[in-house]
């Protein structure tokens, strides 16, 4: 087994009826504009205007295929694409009677039918929609790729239901594999059980469970070790925000500093979500936590989050990212860079983590709260490779949704009023233009 | 499945002037936890592995044509059926049985 496809997602509520997905398909496999042609088709619902998708999914265990008498129809289980043969069709249309999702139908032009081949793997109509309704999902790629090797992690801790750094930890430990120490200092990946606890441990590489303050001299020690005897071994610390950009600094600092090689992950929650979502200095501007609470004076917090990313690009770390949860194969392909990066140097990623305990938000809304994070440039994602000097984006930061989309699914954010959404808008633009000063001097320094 | 990890410690192995905090892995059935079950629509699944991507306790498990969660571990965050593209998943309430 080990087999996942590709597949077209559609998102009803971003469709405006355009057709210009059901133009780019008769194109391409006709080079006609006419909609006879088209493999795909959408529909708008009459009654509530809303609108739906004909088109085929590329099913599991495809109903077309069972009821074709002529065995034109099969599925490529490479592709997972159900192919039609055309030589073999007997034009029964029995298939589209069978198919629950109109994904193959008639042609009354050619008197033949047809259905979605996905392009071959490019599929025009995602490419051709502007408005994100279809998207090509490809996510199957990190599952055919990573999905039988083993999770480091034992299968049950007790992180809280929809914990970003249980999902976090595990894709990690997945890519980076066994030849690895992990260090977790206090805070929730420390607490939900990964450091031994009474003789068990739910982590199955070395692990250990340094002070606060002193994660990344502890792991810059060992990887010394390792080196004098001669065994690469990468070092690799799950920190929470307090223990990185608060109490954690100085030692992080100094490590980044001297360019001591390993692996700094910052799972950034934007609070102490482990002892009771107090404040850190990555609490973001307005957000209620229990040490700044909202009142008939306060409104959450007064301070704007520390830009810790930033801070640590300007301690010329051999490799800098930013990452979300949400946009997975972007953060293995930095996990790539920071392995490599991490035999010289010091790899530190910042993931922005939303937490629904700590944040109050449904756990279901995980991934999408950490996708419209990066959608309105609250978190945007970007990297910076210091050998080359490389700074550049890894996820448009042109033409941002407004903020309120990603606040209004917050807890934390529902006391805001105008002036103080007003501010967070502003911020956010602020920070992207200081981003974008990096990005041009780069690419100046690199022509 | 392809084995990444080395057996925990061979306690024999351990020097006498070792003393390592944990030996053994903990075993905790998190399923006892849910209050919903993801249920997965067999029809609708083209397993594209949304749902193993995003799954926080990675107890998603593939079968020959669909994806479904292993419910000793599941503990019914929701997330696999708000992000399967093709609502392939429905959570319904757990009932005492």
């Amino acid at each position: 087994m080990d087999k996942s496809y590709h597949t077209i997602a559609f998102y009803p509520q971003k469709c405006n009826g355009c057709n210009d997905c059901i133009e780019a398909c008769a194109r391409i496999n006709t080079g006609e504009v006419s909609p006879a042609h088209s493999r795909i088709a959408i529909v708008k619902d009459s009654e509530d205007g809303s609108f739906g998708l004909a088109l085929c999914r590329q099913c599991g265990e495809p109903r077309c295929v069972m009821d074709c008498p002529a065995g034109a129809l099969s599925k490529n289980e490479d592709t997972g694409v159900i192919q039609w043969e055309e030589t073999k069709c007997v034009n029964c249309q029995l298939c589209t009677l069978a198919c629950s999702y109109a994904g193959i139908t008639y042609n009354p032009v050619t008197r033949k039918v047809m259905k979605c081949d996905m392009c071959g793997g490019d599929p025009a109509c995602a490419k051709v929609c502007g408005r994100g309704a279809l998207e090509y999902l490809t996510s199957s790629d990190l599952y055919d790729k990573w999905g039988d090797m083993e999770d480091l992690f034992v299968p049950g801790i007790s992180a809280c239901l929809g914990c970003n750094s249980e999902l976090l930890i595990r894709h990690t430990l997945r890519r980076i594999g066994p030849e690895t120490v992990v260090a977790t200092p206090p805070g929730c990946v420390a607490g939900v059980g990964s450091v031994g606890v009474n003789g068990f441990t739910a982590t199955k590489t070395p692990v250990f469970h340094p002070l606060l303050t002193n994660t990344a001299s502890m792991l810059a020690g060992a990887r010394r070790y390792y080196n004098r005897i001669g065994r690469d071994i990468t070092m690799l610390a799950f920190g929470g925000d307090g223990g990185t950009a608060d109490v954690g600094f100085q030692s992080l600092s100094g490590a980044a500093e001297r360019g001591e090689q390993m692996i700094y992950i910052c799972i950034d929650n934007e609070g102490y979500m482990n002892t009771g979502v107090q404040r850190s200095s990555t609490t973001p501007y307005g957000a209620w936590t229990s040490t700044t609470p909202v009142g008939s004076v306060l409104r959450g917090k007064t301070q704007d989050a520390k830009p810790m990313p930033v801070l640590m690009m300007m301690h010329n770390c051999a490799y800098v990212a930013t990452a979300s949860t949400a946009f997975m194969e972007d953060y293995y392909a930095k996990l790539d860079k920071a392995v490599a990066a991490a035999k010289h140097g010091m790899a530190y990623i910042h993931v922005f983590s939303p937490c629904p305990t700590g944040w109050r938000f449904p756990p279901a809304m995980l991934i999408e709260i950490a996708r419209k994070g990066v959608e309105t440039n609250t978190v945007p994602l970007w990297e910076y490779i210091n050998d080359g000097n490389e700074f550049h984006f890894t996820h448009s930061v042109d033409n941002p949704l407004p903020v309120q989309e990603f606040l209004s699914l917050i807890g934390k954010y529902r006391h805001l009023d105008a002036d103080q959404i007003d501010h967070i808008q502003k911020m956010n633009k602020r920070r992207i233009e200081m981003l974008k000063m990096f990005s041009e001097q780069e690419e100046r320094r690199a022509s | 499945m392809k084995l990444q990890a080395r057996k925990p410690f061979d306690q024999s192995t351990i020097p006498n002037d070792l003393c390592p905090i944990a030996t053994e892995y903990s075993v905790l059935k998190t399923g006892d936890w849910r209050a919903e079950r993801p249920i997965v629509d067999r029809d609708k699944c083209v397993k594209c592995a949304n749902c193993w991507l995003y799954c926080p306790t990675q107890c998603i498990k593939e079968k020959p044509a669909w994806f479904e969660a292993n419910l000793i571990i599941c503990k019914g965050c929701g997330i696999c059926a708000q992000e399967c593209p093709h609502h392939a998943i429905t959570m319904i309430e757990e009932l005492e049985d």
